[in-house]
Protein backbone atom coordinates (compact mmCIF):
# COMPACT_ATOMS: atom_id res chain seq x y z
CA UNK A 1 0.00 0.00 0.00
CA UNK A 2 1.59 3.40 -1.08
CA UNK A 3 1.31 6.01 1.37
CA UNK A 4 2.04 9.71 1.06
CA UNK A 5 1.14 12.87 2.76
CA UNK A 6 -1.76 15.18 1.60
CA UNK A 7 0.19 18.66 0.68
CA UNK A 8 -2.44 20.73 1.64
CA UNK A 9 -2.96 19.09 4.78
CA UNK A 10 -0.20 17.45 6.11
CA UNK A 11 -2.49 13.97 6.40
CA UNK A 12 -1.22 10.49 5.55
CA UNK A 13 -2.78 9.40 2.65
CA UNK A 14 -3.43 5.63 1.76
CA UNK A 15 -3.30 6.09 -2.07
CA UNK A 16 -4.44 2.02 -2.93
CA UNK A 17 -7.11 1.77 -0.90
CA UNK A 18 -10.80 1.94 -3.08
CA UNK A 19 -14.32 1.44 -2.14
CA UNK A 20 -13.74 -2.31 -3.10
CA UNK A 21 -11.71 -2.81 -0.17
CA UNK A 22 -14.25 -1.22 1.95
CA UNK A 23 -17.05 -3.49 0.85
CA UNK A 24 -14.11 -6.46 1.98
CA UNK A 25 -13.87 -4.40 5.07
CA UNK A 26 -17.72 -4.50 5.58
CA UNK A 27 -17.71 -8.69 5.55
CA UNK A 28 -15.05 -8.94 8.63
CA UNK A 29 -16.83 -9.51 12.01
CA UNK A 30 -14.12 -8.23 13.94
CA UNK A 31 -11.47 -5.82 13.87
CA UNK A 32 -8.38 -6.07 16.28
CA UNK A 33 -7.73 -3.33 17.69
CA UNK A 34 -4.20 -3.35 18.71
CA UNK A 35 -3.65 -0.48 21.47
CA UNK A 36 -6.21 -2.15 23.37
CA UNK A 37 -4.48 -4.72 25.49
CA UNK A 38 -1.83 -1.68 26.12
CA UNK A 39 -4.57 0.37 27.81
CA UNK A 40 -6.37 -2.82 29.79
CA UNK A 41 -2.65 -3.79 30.95
CA UNK A 42 -2.72 -0.23 32.10
CA UNK A 43 -5.98 -0.30 33.59
CA UNK A 44 -5.63 -3.43 35.46
CA UNK A 45 -1.75 -3.72 36.20
CA UNK A 46 -0.48 -0.11 36.15
CA UNK A 47 2.03 -1.38 33.52
CA UNK A 48 4.38 1.62 32.83
CA UNK A 49 5.80 -0.25 29.70
CA UNK A 50 2.34 -0.43 27.97
CA UNK A 51 1.86 2.44 28.80
CA UNK A 52 5.30 4.08 27.50
CA UNK A 53 4.23 2.15 24.05
CA UNK A 54 1.03 4.44 24.40
CA UNK A 55 2.84 7.56 25.08
CA UNK A 56 5.71 7.02 21.98
CA UNK A 57 2.56 6.39 19.71
CA UNK A 58 0.20 9.16 20.57
CA UNK A 59 1.85 11.92 22.23
CA UNK A 60 3.30 13.30 18.77
CA UNK A 61 -0.28 12.75 17.04
CA UNK A 62 -1.77 14.54 19.98
CA UNK A 63 0.61 17.37 20.12
CA UNK A 64 0.07 17.79 16.60
CA UNK A 65 -3.57 18.21 16.94
CA UNK A 66 -3.56 20.30 20.19
CA UNK A 67 -1.34 22.75 18.47
CA UNK A 68 -3.83 23.18 15.79
CA UNK A 69 -6.82 22.98 17.25
CA UNK A 70 -6.05 25.54 20.26
CA UNK A 71 -5.86 28.15 17.87
CA UNK A 72 -3.14 31.06 18.03
CA UNK A 73 -4.15 32.03 21.51
CA UNK A 74 -2.11 28.78 22.49
CA UNK A 75 1.66 28.63 22.45
CA UNK A 76 3.76 25.58 22.30
CA UNK A 77 4.24 25.38 26.04
CA UNK A 78 0.51 25.63 26.29
CA UNK A 79 0.42 22.76 23.78
CA UNK A 80 2.68 21.16 25.35
CA UNK A 81 0.72 21.42 28.65
CA UNK A 82 -2.49 20.37 27.43
CA UNK A 83 -1.02 17.04 25.45
CA UNK A 84 0.80 16.32 29.21
CA UNK A 85 -2.43 16.99 30.99
CA UNK A 86 -4.56 14.27 27.62
CA UNK A 87 -1.94 11.33 28.71
CA UNK A 88 -2.37 11.66 32.57
CA UNK A 89 -6.41 11.12 31.90
CA UNK A 90 -5.35 8.66 29.83
CA UNK A 91 -3.46 6.33 32.61
CA UNK A 92 -5.86 7.53 35.18
CA UNK A 93 -9.37 6.65 33.36
CA UNK A 94 -7.83 3.56 31.41
CA UNK A 95 -10.56 1.56 33.79
CA UNK A 96 -13.32 3.69 32.24
CA UNK A 97 -12.06 2.41 28.76
CA UNK A 98 -14.77 0.12 26.90
CA UNK A 99 -13.20 -1.63 23.84
CA UNK A 100 -17.05 -2.66 22.93
CA UNK A 101 -17.69 1.12 22.72
CA UNK A 102 -14.89 2.91 21.15
CA UNK A 103 -11.08 2.20 19.33
CA UNK A 104 -8.64 3.24 21.51
CA UNK A 105 -7.66 6.11 18.61
CA UNK A 106 -11.22 7.39 19.37
CA UNK A 107 -10.80 7.01 23.13
CA UNK A 108 -7.91 9.29 23.19
CA UNK A 109 -9.07 11.87 20.60
CA UNK A 110 -12.32 12.22 22.98
CA UNK A 111 -10.02 13.09 25.79
CA UNK A 112 -8.20 15.60 23.86
CA UNK A 113 -10.90 17.25 22.50
CA UNK A 114 -12.39 17.68 25.61
CA UNK A 115 -9.01 18.73 27.32
CA UNK A 116 -8.96 21.23 24.58
CA UNK A 117 -12.25 22.87 24.97
CA UNK A 118 -11.46 22.46 28.69
CA UNK A 119 -8.85 25.09 28.47
CA UNK A 120 -10.31 27.37 26.19
CA UNK A 121 -13.38 27.82 28.61
CA UNK A 122 -10.41 28.09 31.13
CA UNK A 123 -8.64 31.15 29.34
CA UNK A 124 -12.43 32.66 28.78
CA UNK A 125 -13.16 34.60 32.20
CA UNK A 126 -16.21 35.37 33.52
CA UNK A 127 -16.96 31.89 32.87
CA UNK A 128 -18.58 29.58 35.57
CA UNK A 129 -17.10 25.90 36.66
CA UNK A 130 -18.97 23.32 34.32
CA UNK A 131 -17.73 20.12 33.76
CA UNK A 132 -17.18 19.50 30.42
CA UNK A 133 -17.25 15.48 30.77
CA UNK A 134 -21.09 16.01 31.38
CA UNK A 135 -21.95 17.69 28.15
CA UNK A 136 -19.23 15.75 26.05
CA UNK A 137 -19.00 12.23 27.04
CA UNK A 138 -15.72 10.35 26.33
CA UNK A 139 -17.66 7.42 24.78
CA UNK A 140 -21.16 7.99 23.33
CA UNK A 141 -23.22 4.71 24.12
CA UNK A 142 -25.33 3.77 21.31
CA UNK A 143 -28.20 1.10 21.56
CA UNK A 144 -26.42 -2.32 22.18
CA UNK A 145 -27.51 -3.07 18.31
CA UNK A 146 -25.66 -0.54 17.04
CA UNK A 147 -22.63 -1.61 19.54
CA UNK A 148 -21.93 -4.27 17.49
CA UNK A 149 -21.69 -2.74 14.23
CA UNK A 150 -19.85 0.27 15.45
CA UNK A 151 -16.25 -1.01 15.34
CA UNK A 152 -16.63 -2.29 11.68
CA UNK A 153 -18.19 1.05 11.10
CA UNK A 154 -14.97 2.48 11.83
CA UNK A 155 -13.36 0.50 9.67
CA UNK A 156 -15.61 1.86 7.08
CA UNK A 157 -14.26 4.99 7.87
CA UNK A 158 -10.54 4.30 7.67
CA UNK A 159 -10.91 2.87 4.14
CA UNK A 160 -13.20 5.46 2.43
CA UNK A 161 -11.40 8.57 4.22
CA UNK A 162 -8.19 8.18 1.54
CA UNK A 163 -10.70 8.06 -1.42
CA UNK A 164 -12.14 11.48 -0.73
CA UNK A 165 -11.63 14.40 -2.94
CA UNK A 166 -9.50 17.29 -1.69
CA UNK A 167 -12.07 19.83 -1.55
CA UNK A 168 -14.13 17.19 1.37
CA UNK A 169 -10.67 16.69 2.93
CA UNK A 170 -10.37 20.46 3.50
CA UNK A 171 -13.62 21.16 4.98
CA UNK A 172 -13.21 17.95 7.29
CA UNK A 173 -9.77 18.64 8.02
CA UNK A 174 -10.65 22.24 9.18
CA UNK A 175 -14.24 21.09 11.37
CA UNK A 176 -11.92 18.02 13.20
CA UNK A 177 -8.91 19.07 13.37
CA UNK A 178 -8.56 22.98 13.32
CA UNK A 179 -11.38 22.76 15.57
CA UNK A 180 -13.58 25.38 13.23
CA UNK A 181 -17.02 25.53 13.11
CA UNK A 182 -19.02 24.99 10.18
CA UNK A 183 -19.70 29.17 10.38
CA UNK A 184 -15.49 29.54 11.22
CA UNK A 185 -15.37 27.10 8.19
CA UNK A 186 -17.48 28.92 5.62
CA UNK A 187 -16.20 32.04 6.78
CA UNK A 188 -12.35 31.41 6.63
CA UNK A 189 -12.59 29.64 3.00
CA UNK A 190 -15.25 32.23 1.43
CA UNK A 191 -17.72 29.51 0.85
CA UNK A 192 -21.51 29.90 1.31
CA UNK A 193 -22.50 27.88 4.75
CA UNK A 194 -24.71 25.76 2.51
CA UNK A 195 -21.45 24.52 0.52
CA UNK A 196 -19.92 23.70 3.43
CA UNK A 197 -22.45 21.76 4.79
CA UNK A 198 -22.80 19.72 1.91
CA UNK A 199 -19.35 19.01 1.34
CA UNK A 200 -19.07 17.28 4.97
CA UNK A 201 -22.43 15.81 4.52
CA UNK A 202 -21.11 14.03 0.67
CA UNK A 203 -17.98 13.11 2.64
CA UNK A 204 -19.74 11.65 5.84
CA UNK A 205 -22.08 9.91 3.37
CA UNK A 206 -19.23 8.12 1.85
CA UNK A 207 -17.89 6.80 4.92
CA UNK A 208 -21.22 5.41 5.51
CA UNK A 209 -22.38 8.07 8.11
CA UNK A 210 -25.90 8.70 6.92
CA UNK A 211 -27.05 11.75 8.96
CA UNK A 212 -30.97 12.27 7.68
CA UNK A 213 -30.14 16.32 7.58
CA UNK B 1 -40.54 8.95 19.56
CA UNK B 2 -38.08 11.56 19.06
CA UNK B 3 -38.49 12.49 15.12
CA UNK B 4 -36.88 15.55 15.37
CA UNK B 5 -33.11 15.78 15.36
CA UNK B 6 -30.00 17.83 15.14
CA UNK B 7 -28.67 18.19 11.71
CA UNK B 8 -25.00 17.48 10.37
CA UNK B 9 -23.96 20.47 11.34
CA UNK B 10 -24.86 20.49 14.96
CA UNK B 11 -23.62 16.63 15.09
CA UNK B 12 -20.33 17.28 13.56
CA UNK B 13 -19.75 20.81 15.57
CA UNK B 14 -20.51 19.05 18.91
CA UNK B 15 -18.47 16.26 17.65
CA UNK B 16 -15.91 18.17 16.66
CA UNK B 17 -15.94 20.07 20.05
CA UNK B 18 -16.57 23.32 18.24
CA UNK B 19 -20.22 23.95 19.12
CA UNK B 20 -20.73 26.96 21.73
CA UNK B 21 -22.23 25.86 25.29
CA UNK B 22 -25.25 26.59 25.26
CA UNK B 23 -25.98 24.78 21.46
CA UNK B 24 -24.01 21.69 22.99
CA UNK B 25 -25.71 21.46 25.94
CA UNK B 26 -29.11 21.46 23.88
CA UNK B 27 -27.11 18.38 21.70
CA UNK B 28 -26.27 16.80 24.58
CA UNK B 29 -29.88 16.57 26.04
CA UNK B 30 -30.97 15.15 23.07
CA UNK B 31 -28.52 12.63 23.27
CA UNK B 32 -29.37 11.21 25.93
CA UNK B 33 -33.00 10.70 24.45
CA UNK B 34 -31.85 9.51 21.06
CA UNK B 35 -29.44 6.39 20.50
CA UNK B 36 -29.55 6.89 16.79
CA UNK B 37 -27.95 10.53 17.48
CA UNK B 38 -25.44 8.84 19.67
CA UNK B 39 -24.04 6.98 17.07
CA UNK B 40 -23.78 9.28 15.14
CA UNK B 41 -21.99 11.52 17.06
CA UNK B 42 -19.74 8.38 17.98
CA UNK B 43 -18.88 7.77 14.30
CA UNK B 44 -17.76 11.51 13.87
CA UNK B 45 -15.72 11.10 16.98
CA UNK B 46 -13.97 8.28 14.64
CA UNK B 47 -13.40 10.53 11.87
CA UNK B 48 -12.07 12.96 14.22
CA UNK B 49 -10.09 10.27 15.87
CA UNK B 50 -9.24 8.90 11.87
CA UNK B 51 -7.78 12.00 11.15
CA UNK B 52 -5.81 12.72 14.14
CA UNK B 53 -3.94 9.34 13.63
CA UNK B 54 -3.07 10.74 9.92
CA UNK B 55 -1.32 13.95 11.11
CA UNK B 56 2.22 14.58 10.47
CA UNK B 57 3.33 13.24 14.14
CA UNK B 58 5.26 16.02 16.21
CA UNK B 59 7.65 14.15 18.00
CA UNK B 60 9.04 14.93 21.58
CA UNK B 61 11.81 17.77 21.75
CA UNK B 62 13.25 15.42 24.56
CA UNK B 63 11.80 12.13 25.49
CA UNK B 64 9.17 13.65 28.09
CA UNK B 65 7.95 9.51 29.77
CA UNK B 66 10.02 10.19 32.28
CA UNK B 67 9.03 13.61 33.84
CA UNK B 68 5.09 12.47 33.05
CA UNK B 69 5.19 9.41 35.18
CA UNK B 70 6.84 11.69 38.11
CA UNK B 71 4.35 14.02 37.40
CA UNK B 72 1.86 10.85 37.89
CA UNK B 73 3.60 9.57 40.88
CA UNK B 74 3.61 12.53 42.52
CA UNK B 75 -0.02 13.43 41.89
CA UNK B 76 -2.80 12.29 44.25
CA UNK B 77 -4.59 9.21 43.35
CA UNK B 78 -7.31 10.01 41.05
CA UNK B 79 -10.65 9.96 42.40
CA UNK B 80 -13.19 6.78 41.34
CA UNK B 81 -15.21 8.99 38.91
CA UNK B 82 -17.92 6.19 37.90
CA UNK B 83 -20.79 8.15 37.51
CA UNK B 84 -23.18 6.92 35.31
CA UNK B 85 -22.42 9.83 33.28
CA UNK B 86 -18.88 9.27 33.26
CA UNK B 87 -18.71 5.81 32.74
CA UNK B 88 -20.29 6.82 28.97
CA UNK B 89 -23.55 5.96 29.75
CA UNK B 90 -25.45 8.88 28.68
CA UNK B 91 -29.31 7.95 30.41
CA UNK B 92 -32.27 9.70 31.72
CA UNK B 93 -32.05 10.70 35.25
CA UNK B 94 -34.70 9.19 37.36
CA UNK B 95 -36.93 12.22 37.14
CA UNK B 96 -36.79 11.98 33.50
CA UNK B 97 -35.03 15.12 32.53
CA UNK B 98 -31.16 14.14 30.89
CA UNK B 99 -28.58 14.42 33.36
CA UNK B 100 -26.91 17.31 31.70
CA UNK B 101 -29.72 19.39 32.68
CA UNK B 102 -30.25 18.41 36.20
CA UNK B 103 -26.30 18.90 36.58
CA UNK B 104 -26.16 21.90 34.85
CA UNK B 105 -29.32 23.22 37.36
CA UNK B 106 -27.94 22.03 39.75
CA UNK B 107 -30.25 19.24 41.18
CA UNK B 108 -34.28 20.15 41.12
CA UNK B 109 -35.35 22.02 38.08
CA UNK B 110 -38.22 23.35 40.55
CA UNK B 111 -35.53 25.48 43.17
CA UNK B 112 -34.05 27.50 39.40
CA UNK B 113 -35.29 31.20 39.22
CA UNK B 114 -38.26 31.32 38.00
CA UNK B 115 -39.43 34.37 36.46
CA UNK B 116 -43.24 34.24 35.73
CA UNK B 117 -44.50 35.56 32.30
CA UNK B 118 -48.43 35.80 32.37
CA UNK B 119 -50.49 32.91 33.70
CA UNK B 120 -49.50 29.83 31.46
CA UNK B 121 -45.30 30.29 30.58
CA UNK B 122 -42.40 30.90 33.60
CA UNK B 123 -39.10 30.60 32.21
CA UNK B 124 -35.64 29.76 34.22
CA UNK B 125 -32.33 31.05 32.97
CA UNK B 126 -29.58 28.70 33.29
CA UNK B 127 -25.59 30.30 33.26
CA UNK B 128 -23.86 27.94 31.36
CA UNK B 129 -21.39 30.27 30.37
CA UNK B 130 -22.34 31.43 27.20
CA UNK B 131 -22.29 34.85 26.11
CA UNK B 132 -23.51 34.54 22.73
CA UNK B 133 -26.67 32.81 23.61
CA UNK B 134 -29.45 32.77 26.27
CA UNK B 135 -30.01 29.47 27.70
CA UNK B 136 -33.39 28.81 29.63
CA UNK B 137 -35.92 26.47 30.70
CA UNK B 138 -39.25 26.79 30.05
CA UNK B 139 -42.23 25.69 31.68
CA UNK B 140 -45.56 25.79 30.23
CA UNK B 141 -49.02 25.09 31.49
CA UNK B 142 -51.03 21.91 30.18
CA UNK B 143 -53.41 23.07 27.45
CA UNK B 144 -51.95 26.63 27.21
CA UNK B 145 -50.08 28.69 24.53
CA UNK B 146 -47.41 30.68 24.75
CA UNK B 147 -47.25 34.21 23.37
CA UNK B 148 -47.03 34.44 19.77
CA UNK B 149 -43.66 35.28 19.20
CA UNK B 150 -41.05 35.96 16.17
CA UNK B 151 -37.51 34.62 16.32
CA UNK B 152 -34.17 37.30 15.92
CA UNK B 153 -31.85 34.63 15.39
CA UNK B 154 -31.93 31.08 15.78
CA UNK B 155 -34.03 29.33 18.49
CA UNK B 156 -33.47 25.42 19.82
CA UNK B 157 -36.07 23.75 21.86
CA UNK B 158 -35.54 20.17 22.86
CA UNK B 159 -38.33 18.80 24.71
CA UNK B 160 -37.92 17.61 28.04
CA UNK B 161 -41.10 16.48 29.45
CA UNK B 162 -44.88 16.57 27.93
CA UNK B 163 -45.73 17.78 24.50
CA UNK B 164 -46.41 20.89 22.14
CA UNK B 165 -47.79 21.79 19.20
CA UNK B 166 -47.45 24.69 16.58
CA UNK B 167 -48.82 25.13 13.39
CA UNK B 168 -45.69 23.01 11.58
CA UNK B 169 -46.46 19.99 14.14
CA UNK B 170 -46.40 18.24 17.09
CA UNK B 171 -43.15 17.46 19.27
CA UNK B 172 -43.01 15.18 21.78
CA UNK B 173 -40.09 14.15 24.25
CA UNK B 174 -36.35 14.37 23.21
CA UNK B 175 -37.42 16.21 19.84
CA UNK B 176 -34.67 18.68 18.76
CA UNK B 177 -36.42 21.72 16.86
CA UNK B 178 -34.75 24.74 15.51
CA UNK B 179 -36.58 27.75 14.77
CA UNK B 180 -34.66 30.46 12.21
CA UNK B 181 -35.01 34.42 12.37
CA UNK B 182 -37.95 35.82 11.16
CA UNK B 183 -40.24 32.66 11.51
CA UNK B 184 -43.29 33.22 14.13
CA UNK B 185 -44.78 30.75 15.77
CA UNK B 186 -47.19 30.29 18.84
CA UNK B 187 -46.40 26.94 20.50
CA UNK B 188 -49.29 25.95 22.69
CA UNK B 189 -49.05 22.60 25.44
CA UNK B 190 -50.89 19.52 25.09
CA UNK B 191 -53.79 19.47 27.10
CA UNK B 192 -52.55 16.28 29.26
CA UNK B 193 -49.47 17.57 31.13
CA UNK B 194 -47.32 21.02 31.71
CA UNK B 195 -44.21 21.26 28.90
CA UNK B 196 -41.00 21.75 29.83
CA UNK B 197 -38.44 22.28 27.56
CA UNK B 198 -34.66 23.35 27.17
CA UNK B 199 -34.23 26.74 24.91
CA UNK B 200 -31.24 28.44 23.36
CA UNK B 201 -31.81 31.69 22.10
CA UNK B 202 -29.15 33.48 19.32
CA UNK B 203 -31.03 36.73 20.23
CA UNK B 204 -33.86 37.90 22.15
CA UNK B 205 -37.69 36.60 20.81
CA UNK B 206 -39.38 39.48 19.68
CA UNK B 207 -43.03 38.68 20.56
CA UNK B 208 -45.84 39.73 18.28
CA UNK B 209 -48.49 41.03 20.70
CA UNK B 210 -48.34 45.27 22.22
CA UNK B 211 -48.59 43.81 25.82
CA UNK B 212 -45.35 41.46 25.27
CA UNK B 213 -43.53 44.19 23.51
CA UNK B 214 -44.07 46.55 26.41
CA UNK B 215 -42.90 43.87 28.80
CA UNK B 216 -40.07 42.50 26.95
CA UNK B 217 -37.50 45.13 28.67
CA UNK B 218 -38.35 44.29 31.88
CA UNK B 219 -38.32 40.52 30.92
CA UNK B 220 -34.53 41.07 29.43
CA UNK B 221 -33.92 43.10 32.72
CA UNK B 222 -34.93 40.20 34.51
CA UNK B 223 -33.35 37.67 32.88
CA UNK B 224 -29.70 39.40 32.41
CA UNK B 225 -30.05 40.04 36.15
CA UNK B 226 -30.38 36.23 36.79
CA UNK B 227 -27.67 35.03 34.63
CA UNK B 228 -24.63 36.00 35.80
Amino acid sequence: MMASVDALTGIHVDNNDDMDSVATQLTRSSVPDLWAENVRLVAVKRDRAAFQLLYKHFTPLIRAFLLKSMGSGANRAEAEEITQEVLIKVWNKAASFNPAKASVNTWIFTIARNTRIDFIRRNDRNNREIDIEDIWHEAESPEPLVDMQQRRAEQVIKQAMATLPEEQVQVLYKAFMEGKSHNEVAEELGLPLGTVKSRIRLALNKMQILIDR
Amino acid sequence: MVSFHPDSKFLTDFAAGSLAMSEAVCVAAHLEFCGKCRAHVQQLSDVAAQMMARLEPIADEHDGFESLMQRIDSAEPAAPQESAVRAGRPALAASGIPRVVEKLAGGNLQDLNWVKLGGSLRIAPMDVGCKRRQTAIYDIKAGRPMPEHEHRGEEITVLLKGSFSDADGKYVRGDFVVRHAGERHQPTATLDTDCICLVSLEQPVKPSSLWYRLMEPFVQYRLSGFSH
